[in-house]
């Protein structure tokens, strides 16, 4: 599970000031947020993050009464060429694997592309993408 | 088998006889009882304008403050040398309420209480657990002096003091027990904990349960793990204490001792009678007691009346297992909806907890009710329409089983204001 990052999906009402609690919690205990993606519904927030210390930061959280769920998700480096995205995207949907969500950040230059697969089919998405020589990220080079 | 010819007369005599006592109890109360002799008069009434059951409706309420008011023993209608015995609430809120009876009231409350033993099989050959509280409070000793009066041995338990209680359970080899719905499971667990074997180190027949509302599901699970009848038995202090009503082996509903006091069903917003059938709130009218007579006494239960014929063979109307208390009543676009039911509908929903406010507001003509409900805290996902589907469900539900729509809003555990360790249950903004 080399290329496994903990993703931190955590649960958050959709009223003033619930997400911000939620980064004074991680930046409080000096947890780094890499990326965050908000995934909206009218009621309630969906909040995925992916931090330099998840087994922390789950425990933290749960202790200031956050609901907090790890999901493996998989890093890819975006190559400087058009079409990289389209590649990683083919290569999959070619084995029938579905992709649920996906998004992109920046770290030192370097940009990367998250993706989220059905969660059984996890190790079957790596194998393909590494038949298809995508290079993939590992999950330690977002760890502190 | 009946306690009472009185349990089974035609509704014609039935009525002929409540109508003589309800005149007797108006003329008592209205000589002997300041409070309702200017109630009277404020409404323009006199005893002679009751001739009918129906003109019962021409009469006054008595309300829980009316005997606060009157505290201690204000509205008493006999002297201080008549009275045999008195009981009080527990006033948590403001003076507590008083109630005495006469020797006469005593037989009465013998004579319903042996009716609900009855209704249960108990006989003098039974040895009754009488693990109800004792004291101030009406349960104990109003099951104590009844079953005594049977020649039923009764032991006085009380509660508390679990595990000796469970000794003399099984060394006595009591056939019947009294107490409320959650000391009963209470036991129990503390039974197997113990080691018990329950159905056989126990000769329990039957079990005579009340002071608490308990659903269905938590009466048969009661039934079933101590291999016993389930007697409910509903009263309050205000009218005798137990055995105003109470079920029989035949059904959940309650048989009302309706010779001994008078039931109706009103509009607690309105106080309009309302027919057999739709839920109100109880109103009670005392027709045979001396000590403490209460006209039209607001019991703040919710429940309903049938008249549908009982197998059982006795004739008393029945009401439904109190249903919620009309202070908590909501009424949203026409439709009544109490708090204990949303509860329970939520309780049979995976994933959230019982822990829920509901949020009334006007949204033009129409009212708009949103219920947040706190996830469970096991309950986590990275899919949001996994939160979408729960919130249908269980919209879905609530329309199913009470025929309102809501909004459902699916909150963080332990995110509802508490008040007193208690989530604030209802919210309403709707201008009254
Ligand atoms: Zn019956």
């Amino acid at each position: 599970m080399k290329y496994a990052i903990k993703q931190l999906s955590v649960f958050i009402e959709n009223k003033a000031g619930e997400l911000s609690d939620f980064t004074q919690v991680l930046s409080k205990n000096g947890i780094s947020i890499k990326s965050i993606l908000l995934a909206d519904s009218t009621d309630f927030g969906l909040v995925r993050t992916i931090v330099d210390n998840p087994e922390r930061a789950k425990a933290i959280l749960e202790e200031e009464g956050f609901s907090v769920r790890f999901t493996n998700v998989f890093g890819v480096k975006i190559e400087d060429v058009v079409g990289s995205f389209d590649k990683v995207v083919t290569a999959l949907a070619h084995e029938n694997i579905n992709i649920q969500y996906t998004y992109s950040f920046y770290e030192a230059n370097i940009g990367i592309f998250i993706f989220s697969v059905e969660q059984n089919s996890f190790e079957e998405a790596i194998k393909i993408l590494e038949k298809n020589s995508i290079e993939i990220v590992s999950a330690s080079h977002f760890y502190a | 088998m009946t306690f009472s010819k009185n349990e089974s007369l035609s509704s014609s005599n039935l009525k002929a006889l409540q109508l003589s006592y309800l005149k007797e109890t108006v003329l008592r109360v209205y000589h002997l009882v300041p409070f309702y002799k200017k109630k009277f008069e404020e409404l323009g009434i006199k005893p002679s304008d009751i001739n009918t059951l129906e003109d019962i409706s021409k009469l006054p309420f008595t309300k829980k403050q009316d005997l606060r008011d009157n505290y201690p023993f204000g509205l008493f209608s006999v002297d201080m040398d008549q009275i045999v015995r008195i009981h009080s609430s527990s006033g948590t809120t403001g003076k507590p309420t008083v109630v005495g009876y006469t020797e006469h009231d005593m037989d009465i409350w013998a004579e319903v209480m042996g009716r609900v033993f009855t209704m249960g099989g108990l006989t003098c050959k039974d040895l009754l657990h009488n693990a109800t509280g004792y004291g101030l409070f009406t349960g104990g000793l109003g099951f104590h002096s009844a079953a005594e009066r049977m020649k039923i041995a009764v032991i006085p338990s009380s509660t508390g003091f679990t595990s000796r209680q469970l000794l003399l359970l099984r060394d006595f080899g009591a056939t019947a027990i009294t107490g409320t719905p959650s000391f009963a499971l209470h036991l129990a667990e503390k039974a197997k904990a113990e080691g018990y074997d329950i159905k056989k180190d126990f000769k329990l027949k039957v079990g005579f349960f009340g002071a608490e509302p308990a659903s269905e599901g938590l009466k048969n699970e009661i039934a079933n793990i101590w291999g016993i009848d389930y007697i409910e038995v509903y009263g309050l202090s205000e009218i005798i204490g137990p055995g105003v009503a109470s079920s029989c082996k035949h059904s959940h509903l309650l048989h009302v001792n309706e010779d001994h006091f008078y039931p109706e069903i009103i509009d607690p917003k309105t106080g309009e009678v309302l027919e057999d059938g739709e839920r109100g709130e109880l109103v009670v009218t005392t027709l045979t007691k001396q000590g403490l007579p209460i006209i039209r006494y607001r019991t703040g239960d919710i429940t309903s009346i049938t008249r549908v014929p009982c197998r059982c063979g006795r004739t008393l109307c029945r009401i439904e297992s109190i249903v919620g208390r009309s202070d908590d009543m909501l009424v949203i676009n026409g439709v009544n909806v109490f708090p204990s039911q949303i509860e329970h509908v939520l309780s049979k929903i995976n994933d959230i907890t019982i822990n829920y406010q509901i949020i009334a507001q006007k949204k033009g003509y129409l009212d708009k009710l949103e219920i947040d409900i706190e996830l469970s805290e096991n309950f986590m996902s990275d899919d949001v329409n996994e939160f979408n589907q729960l919130k249908k469900k269980i919209e879905h539900e609530l329309l199913n089983a009470l025929y309102i729509n809501v909004d459902v809003k699916l909150v963080a555990p332990r995110s509802i204001q508490r008040s007193e360790g208690k989530a604030i249950r209802v919210i309403d903004k709707r201008a009254n």
